[in-house]
């Protein structure tokens, strides 16, 4: 890569690797080297990310991400991480639906109506 | 008139400093302005307030789907667009017709599928077919004089999504209360 490709790269870099050829060529092309890497660990971690939000919000009506999951593989729903994540955030009542779901799908669970506790029992 | 006489007095309370003649000639003599003005204001206000309830229904279906393309999955809404992988052999302005859908969601049902909505489609039209940003793919290996330069862009294809049809049948959830 020539010069003004390198520096063009280089702007917003710290100290002389914005200046400085010869440290900036270094910088750049390690930054090129990371940005191929991380392009592939991107995918892992936006994985986790979904798996955290996910939990995030089946937790809400106590259900974990595992049991969720493995409810919907029961189910044979087969939609991925980005997708529930995205709806656990922005359409709560779907994801209720899908968590319900998910929790019938296990024989011992079949609506289950809720406990009675503390003084609702004398109603 | 009972509306013109109301704009009237209204004015006149406006400009309390004048005297009372002037002011009933200023009134007269820009009449036709506020006359339109409060005739138009109240039933404005009401119609308004009618086309925001009755728009609120129509103008944007309620409705979202998740849709298979390509290996991915993306939430829909009609009338928005979504970059896809390109979708070989369709041309600009072509509609597509997409099946594999997952969920279909409404304001007050879910339609899950398993895997898939049955009947369910997807119209949609391919309103680009263009290309991602430039990814730099540089590739170097220390102390083996190997190092790669090579630039990749993504083809894509931008689709604009138009109607969500044919999921009713579905069995759904149904939101309670």
């Amino acid at each position: 890569m020539n010069k003004d490709k390198i520096f063009k790269l280089a702007k917003g870099f710290r100290g002389r690797a914005k200046n400085c050829i010869r440290i900036a060529r270094e910088r750049v092309e390690k930054a090129l080297q990371y940005s191929y890497r991380d392009r592939r660990t991107k995918k892992r971690d936006m994985r986790g990310l979904w798996i955290q939000r996910i939990n995030a919000g089946t937790r809400m009506h106590g259900v974990n991400y595992g049991n969720f999951m493995h409810g919907l593989m029961k189910e044979n729903i087969q939609l991925n991480r980005k997708v529930l994540s995205e709806l656990s955030m922005h359409e709560p009542y779907t994801f209720k639906a899908l968590v319900d779901v998910s929790h019938s799908a296990f024989p011992g669970n079949k609506a289950v109506p809720p406990k009675k506790e503390g003084l609702q029992i004398l109603l | 008139m009972a509306s013109a006489t109301l704009s009237l007095c209204s004015f006149a309370a406006h400009c309390k400093s004048s005297e009372t003649e002037s002011a009933v000639v200023e009134a007269e003599l820009q009449a036709p302005e506020p006359e339109a003005e409060p005739d138009a204001s109240e039933p404005v206000t009401l119609e308004v307030a009618e086309t925001a309830a009755t728009e609120q229904v129509p103008k944007r279906e309620e409705i979202f789907a998740v849709v298979m393309i390509g290996g991915r999955q993306y939430i829909v809404i009609p009338g928005r667009y979504i970059y896809t992988q390109r979708l070989k052999g369709a041309k600009v302005n072509d509609k597509v017709v997409l099946n594999k859908v997952l969920l279909v969601g409404t304001k007050t049902t879910t339609y899950i599928g398993k895997p898939v909505v049955t009947n369910a489609a997807i119209h949609a039209v391919v309103e680009e077919q263009g290309l991602n940003d430039k990814v730099v793919v540089f590739k170097y290996k220390k102390k083996k004089n190997y190092r790669r330069n090579i630039g990749h862009r993504q083809p894509n294809s931008r689709i604009r999504i138009t109607a969500i049809t044919g999921y009713q049948d579905y069995p759904a959830v149904t939101l309670e209360s």
